[in-house]
């Protein structure tokens, strides 16, 4: 019985973890840019396809990594020049037009390379011991890798002067740009980071999930519900709507039943939408 | 320039006339051509989770269609196909069957689909033609001019836990499946074949159907409670990454898995690393070494190349659908509800798995109990003439 409880555990980490890695894309370019993209879950989706192509090349898997970044972030300068920036970044244009995005995306993706399973080789494989249990290596790399990224980015974002910039566009647009910050260049950049990680994260997780072209919508769902619980475009809030949807599904699927955790979460995030749609901590 | 305008409003009623004539007609001379084909609804996944069959439920389909035809047809007529989408909604496919009976006057549907589609079309069908449905499913439906090709739970676990069992070496299962019917009344079944084994069942996981699963916490709960089998009914990608996550937790060395929805696409997802001790029971396998098989899987890869569609049970029941109607309607020499019905019992047929017997409306017939060997399955044992335990009358 301990010996689950110690697993069960590294689960629970294992889910909040993941889960901050697959929202960061999409918290980056909505926290930041007011940005919904729809199509977040279909970035992924070509990031996971991206480490497909490669292990089939016989490539080393960590090429994927540069390869999918490329790829996606290649398309999120396509989208923002033509899709996002004529819509002026409009909250709600913006919704509709990734929604169009991702379904384009999805289809191209079907056409290539039809709707069938594609399954990547998990590229580190055996467990470590921790506390006497067995668990994946992979796993356990996947979560500090997610880990270090976000702490990363939560000391750059303060500390660096990139961060700042983005900090005074974000807080006053007019008067960032009056000083001299080239928004535009700016928010594409932001945009583009946002896409890429999430061809990273596809990277990420793609040993770990059916690999095929839908596979985005079912995991923008949970991302989504993070943002709406921990508020969006401050790093504390990723942190807090990853612990709190990932942590609750995944302790209520080992105490109760994977249904109930479910229910939970919708119940949980239709409460926050409607009572503090700001979330837990949203930017001031 | 009053005139000019009352002279083209003249000419553009007459126009319109003629128009509405020459769109109208057709649906009155309509009937007089189609006494030559008999057209046949064939629902499909064209969209939804299920899409992945598609191609291979319309190549399947239209090889049965042509099949019939080169034998000189079904009632003497050939038979020409009216495929619709089975992937939406129960009420939209409801509807598209409504529209396949009133506007494109089918005779019969087949359906390869869900059984929440299968109600709902069954509902507005009413028995007034046939309606063949496919694939395997949670039985206990004995809707009037309804008939069921495909496995029943009963079928699929009957003789394959006792085979299960003795390759496990032990009688304590482990539940795991999608929260929904099929999934819930396949494991209540299995239930009672467990207890006549004697056997115990320590304890049931059930998924939320379509949502975004993960499954460390089932697969480290199996770890702890040490079962001899753990018996899948999950669905698709579910299936995929529950099995992908229990051989990553290092589990498929010592405990066997049984999956009642394994067929070639999902396994192709399961992968090779992740498939071993992994079994799958169903009526037909791509690979089985029939005669019937070779020949069916040989003419496909003729008419479709390198293209052709992975085969797998699901779609490879619309060709048997095709073969059964044919016969029964040879028997019946009408597809009259009442006629159709009678001649059906007791009828066999072959199909690319073997012969298939009616029986209260649903088929005996082969099961095979398949081992994935990498992404390959190999038949381990096959039983003939599995009764479904289906009482329809």
């Amino acid at each position: 019985m301990e010996s689950l409880v110690v697993t069960q555990a590294i689960n629970v980490a294992y889910e909040v973890l993941i889960l901050a890695a697959l929202v960061l894309g999409l918290a980056v370019v909505m926290g930041l840019l007011n940005v919904l993209n729809i199509a977040h879950g279909e970035f992924v989706m070509l990031g996971s396809y991206t480490a497909y192509l490669v292990q089939k090349a016989g490539l080393p898997y960590l090429a994927a990594v540069p390869a999918a970044a490329v790829v996606c972030g290649a398309i999120g300068v396509v989208v923002e020049r033509f899709l996002i920036r004529p819509l002026r970044y409009d909250p709600f244009e913006t919704l509709l037009a990734t929604w169009g995005l991702g379904l384009l995306l999805r289809k191209l993706v079907e056409l290539g390379f039809g709707r069938g399973y594609r399954s990547v080789d998990i590229p580190i494989s055996g467990s470590i011991n921790i506390f006497g249990e067995a668990y994946p290596t992979y796993r356990l790399v996947l979560m500090v890798v997610s880990a270090v990224v976000l702490v990363a980015l939560f000391v750059w974002y303060l500390r660096a002067p990139t961060g700042a910039r983005i900090r005074a566009m974000v807080g006053n647009p007019v008067l960032a740009e009056a000083v001299g910050i080239r928004t535009r260049q700016l928010a594409r950049n932001t945009f583009v980071a946002g896409t890429a990680w999430a061809g990273v994260a596809g990277v990420m997780i793609a040993p770990l999930t059916p690999v095929e072209p839908f596979m985005g919508l079912t995991l923008i769902v949970n991302s989504f519900f993070a943002l709406v619980v921990g508020g969006m475009g401050t790093v504390t809030g990723l942190f807090a709507g990853s612990a709190i949807i990932g942590g609750l599904q995944s302790v209520l699927t080992a105490a109760v039943s994977p249904t109930t955790a479910y229910l939970a979460m919708l119940v949980l995030s239709i409460l926050f939408l409607w009572q503090r749609p700001r979330g837990l901590f949203p930017r001031p | 320039m009053l005139t000019s305008l009352k002279t083209s409003r003249r000419e553009l009623l007459r126009a319109a006339g003629v128009g509405a004539l020459a769109i109208g007609a057709p649906a009155i001379i309509r009937p007089a051509a189609a006494a030559d084909t008999l057209k046949i609804g064939v629902l499909v996944a064209d969209s939804g989770p299920a899409a992945l069959f598609g191609p291979a439920q319309r190549a399947a389909a239209e090889f049965g269609a042509a099949t019939v035809n080169a034998k000189g047809g079904l009632l003497g007529r050939q038979v020409e196909i009216v495929f619709a989408d089975a992937g939406a909604p129960p009420a939209e496919v409801a509807k598209s069957a409504v529209k396949l009976m009133l506007s494109d006057k089918v005779e019969l549907i087949f359906g390869s689909h869900d059984s929440a589609v299968r109600q709902g079309v069954e509902n507005v069908v009413k028995g007034k033609i046939p309606y063949v449905y496919t694939p395997c499913f949670e039985g206990d439906d004995c809707s009037s001019n309804v008939y069921f090709l495909g496995e029943t739970p009963e079928q699929q676990l009957q003789k394959a836990l006792p085979k299960i069992v003795e390759l496990a070496h032990g009688k304590t299962f482990y539940l795991i499946g999608d929260d929904y019917v099929w999934a819930r009344t396949t494991n209540e079944k299995a239930k009672k074949y467990i207890a006549d084994l004697g056997g115990t069942v320590v304890a049931e996981d059930y998924y939320p159907f379509g949502a975004p699963n993960k499954f460390e916490t089932s697969v480290a709960k199996i770890k702890s409670a040490k079962p001899a089998i753990v018996l899948e009914t999950l669905v698709g990608g579910d299936n995929v990454n529950f099995n992908r996550t229990f051989a990553d937790f290092n589990l498929s060395d010592d405990i066997v898995r049984l999956s009642c929805l394994l067929e070639e696409n999902t396994l192709a997802g399961i992968g090779k690393d992740a498939s071993k001790n992994l079994y799958s029971s169903f009526g037909y396998f791509a690979d089985i070494d029939l005669p019937q098989n070779k020949a069916f899987i040989a003419e496909l890869a003729k008419k479709y190349g390198d293209k052709a569609p992975q085969q797998c049970t699901i779609s490879k029941g619309l060709y048997d659908a095709f073969v059964f109607a044919a016969a029964a309607a040879a028997k019946a020499k009408s597809l009259d509800a009442g006629k159709f019905g009678a001649a059906v019992e007791g009828l066999t047929f072959d199909t690319p798995s073997g012969p298939m017997t009616v029986k209260h409306r649903h088929t005996d017939k082969n099961i095979f109990l398949a081992r994935c060997d990498g992404t390959k399955f190999t038949i381990v044992d096959t039983f003939s003439a599995v009764p479904t335990q289906q009482a329809c009358s």
